[in-house]
């Protein structure tokens, strides 16, 4: 679901981020990158994901530096995302960027 | 561009997986302490577990979970393999598919009964003084441990965190991610893998159990382990000193609590250079096999058929045209649709042993079921046929084992009785002949009781009382429609339903069946199938002004018919073929084309197996190939003709039930035989 604001362009991905509908999730997300300058996901507190979210996240990072766009989680990964982060290892050895990125630490990408 | 949806793709793997698990299983049910099964067993079950709940199959991953424990132990030699257990996980597997097919289903009751039957077959198993001795607390040794998996890994099921909680399991892990191959969004396959892993695990296991972690994986990855001692593992540590303690150290010392980061790319010498190459061949052998829809190779198939017609029509018009050119393009063309079409056909074509293994499984339930002993042994499981034929054979080859098993095979105290040992026997066989596959089912039971089938069919009005039948007449009366001398209905057989099934099935396969059998010995059943039902070679042939084809593969030969032979022939309707009689059909009289005959008619010898006739006709026109279309449900009940197909010209030729025809000359021949 996308919705615009006046700053940002807030795209709140669905409940269930794994292998069975990352395609689509990284169909939505490229548009809404592509199409705004600044974008921030907003994640279900509950949301099912494993790797593949993980790698569809950094990817889009990726693209919207290259791209010179911003793109943000609206609230810092927590339960069982942070868990994911941990068990996927890329909590470990963070980046300033990452951590940013991730956890809120410091400035937002 | 179209990717396949997960979730079928899945599920195709997911039935595979459990049909080699199945394999596993009943060849393990053979020689219990066949370790390579065990271990085969419990890879099937560990992928399916973690491709299960990769793919969001929660209730089939936590129910397989159960089973892939029971098997860990079985491995690990702290429960020895069972019969039980084995048949406890056999029925395990059933309630896997369903798990697969309907995830959400209500199984929670079913789950828990067979759990309770699982942990039944493992208690009673578990043998104390099997169990591993007390050992001294093992030494905590440092690994670091690199690897990667293929691309394509998680979209195969595999699942890279299930990998990472079990290492991390083993002991006290630290896990990096190396995500500097993840390409932009825009250039991603979000189903794709680009992430490698780095990890420094303080474990008192084995090296051994970390290379279990990756069992299932380990033939298409990157792996990586070294055993660190302090050195490596202090923070200030050099990548070369790293790897110059890299090799595998049994008393090396735990690593440090705080290891520090490790280069990411170091070269290992612990790793056999020959290793990445061989995994490598074995990627790119794996790469060379491409899973088809079988719906697709059946359109595919009808566009070569299509293509064969108009290819025909090209050829028709290029010989009346005095075009040269028109003429070498036509050839180019029939010869490139002549390749296309044997290409297909073997694209088409498929090992029987898909179709015989689920036969073992089956066995080994009917014996359970009948308390007989029952092994099954099944030669030519390489034999291709092509997949409708396959897949139309599967019922009637389970009515027929299903009646060997109940009907055929005596008890194990009748067998030894008899002389015979205790255990039955049922072989299931295939091999190609001509233009057929052959599929024999043989037992040897206690055979079919002649005096009881007459009796039967006469007491159902089948036959006429004392009526004269030969053998295989009298034998073949089993496939009539409501036919059982069984004495009792069981679950299995012996309502009279299922052989007549058969016999329907193969008539519509083109196919015969021929069954011997002989008093305390066994029976025997061979069904001949032909190879395939899209495209024969055909003999066209004119009779009359109508144009038939016949099967090329039955085709013996060729002879004329003179006049004088003609005139010679009537009223017997036999041809002396190099000292034999041979009976003969004159189509146009079965035709009733009222059209005068050719002055030099020609005979066509066919054949099925030994049995031989000659059919006349007025003109060899030569060979076609010939796309089968089937008869409409109006001409259903035509024996004659199996089949339709169109020629070059538009127009249509039936094709001749070679079977069919073979049988009316042969009965024709014992009529005018008894008539003297």
């Amino acid at each position: 679901m996308l919705s615009d604001t006046a700053a940002s362009f807030t795209i709140t991905l669905p409940d269930t981020l794994t292998m069975r509908n990352i395609s689509s999730v990284r169909d939505d997300l490229l548009q809404a990158i592509q199409e705004q300058d600044n974008v921030i996901v907003q994640l279900p507190a509950d949301a099912q994901a494993d790797l593949s979210f993980l790698q569809l996240m950094e990817s889009a990072r990726i693209y919207a530096g290259t791209a010179g766009k911003r793109l943000g989680l609206e609230r810092p990964v927590e339960g069982r995302l942070l868990d994911l982060l941990k068990r996927a290892g890329f909590a470990e050895d963070m980046s300033a960027g990452d951590a940013g990125f991730w956890l809120h630490q410091g400035e937002i990408q | 561009m179209s990717f396949p949806d997960p979730i079928a793709v899945f599920r195709t793997e997911a039935a595979e997986l459990l049909e080699q698990i199945e394999t596993g299983l009943l060849d393990l049910n053979h020689d219990l302490a066949d370790k390579e099964q065990v271990d085969a067993v419990f890879r099937g079950l560990h992928t399916l577990k973690g491709s299960g709940a990769m793919f969001g199959f929660e209730a089939l991953a936590a129910f397989t979970h159960h089973c892939e424990t029971a098997f860990d132990q079985v491995r690990k030699g702290i429960v020895p393999a069972t019969h039980d257990l084995v048949t406890a996980v056999l029925g395990a597997t059933d309630h896997m598919r369903a798990l697969v097919e309907t995830p959400n289903g209500d199984y929670e009751a079913a789950s828990e009964v067979l759990l309770a039957g699982l942990r039944a077959a493992v208690a009673a198993a578990a043998d104390p003084s099997q169990a591993p001795a007390t050992t001294a607390p093992a030494k905590a040794t440092g690994y670091r441990i690199r690897f990667s998996l293929p691309v394509n890994a998680m979209a195969n099921g595999t699942n890279p965190l299930g990998l990472l909680d079990e290492l991390a399991e083993l002991g006290t892990c630290r896990i990096r991610a190396d995500k500097s191959d993840i390409p932009s969004l825009d250039m991603l396959v979000a189903t794709d893998l680009h992430v490698r892993w780095d990890l420094e695990l303080v474990t008192d296991k084995p090296r051994s159990d970390i290379e279990d972690v990756f069992i299932f994986v380990m033939d298409e990855m990157q792996l990586e382990i070294e055993a660190l001692d302090g050195t490596a593992a202090a923070p200030a540590a050099a990548p070369a000193v790293a790897v110059a303690v890299a090799a595998p150290t049994p008393s090396a010392a735990p690593v440090a609590a705080a290891p520090a980061p490790v280069p990411a790319r170091a070269p290992a010498q612990a790793t056999p250079p020959a290793e990445p190459r061989q995994n490598e061949a074995k990627q790119a052998k794996s790469a060379e096999n491409v899973r088809v829809p079988a719906e697709r190779l059946d359109e595919l198939m009808d566009r070569v058929g299509e293509l064969v017609i108009a290819q025909s029509r090209l050829s028709q018009l290029a010989n009346s045209s005095a075009d040269l050119q028109l003429r070498a393009v036509s050839e180019d063309v029939e010869r490139l649709s002549g390749e296309l079409r044997d290409t297909m056909m073997v694209l088409r074509m498929v090992p029987v042993a898909h179709l015989f293994s689920r036969f073992r499984r089956l066995v080994h339930d009917l014996a359970i079921e009948t308390g007989k002993k029952i092994e099954l042994i099944t030669e030519g499981e390489s034999t291709e046929v092509d997949k409708s034929v396959v897949e139309r054979l599967a019922d009637p080859l389970v009515h027929l084992v299903r009646n060997s098993c109940d009907h055929g095979l005596e008890t194990p105290e009748e067998r030894i009785a008899a002389g015979k040992p205790a255990a039955g026997r049922i072989y299931l066989t295939a091999r190609q002949q001509a233009g057929e596959v052959i599929i024999t089912i043989r037992d040897d039971g206690r055979g079919i009781n002649r005096e009881r089938v007459r009796a039967k069919a006469e007491a159902s009005g089948l036959i006429a009382p004392s009526a004269s039948l030969s053998d295989q007449d009298l034998l073949q009366l089993i496939f009539q429609p409501g036919f059982s001398t069984a004495q009792q209905v069981t679950n299995l057989s012996g309502r009279g339903v299922g052989m007549d099934v058969v016999k329907r099935t193969i008539d519509a396969l083109r196919g015969t069946i021929n069954v011997a059998s002989q008093n305390g010995e066994g029976s025997n059943i061979s069904l001949a199938i032909p190879l395939t039902l899209a495209i024969i070679d055909g003999l066209l042939v004119r009779v009359g002004n109508g144009r038939y084809v016949i099967p090329l593969s039955a085709v013996e030969e060729c002879l004329e018919l003179s006049l004088d032979d003609d005139m010679r022939s009537r009223g017997r309707s036999f041809i002396s073929l190099r000292d034999s009689l041979v009976p003969f059909i004159r189509l146009r009289d079965l035709f009733r084309t009222g059209s005068k005959p050719d002055p030099f008619q020609k005979v066509v010898v066919i054949s099925t197996g030994s049995e031989r006739v000659g059919l006349v006709v007025d003109q060899i026109i030569g060979d076609h190939q010939t796309v089968i279309k089937s008869m409409s449900k109006l001409h259903h009940d035509v024996d004659t003709f199996s089949g339709a197909t169109i020629l070059g010209d538009g127009g249509v030729a039936l094709i001749l039930d070679v079977g069919h025809l073979v049988t009316e000359g042969q009965q024709q021949e014992a009529q005018l035989r008894a008539a003297g």
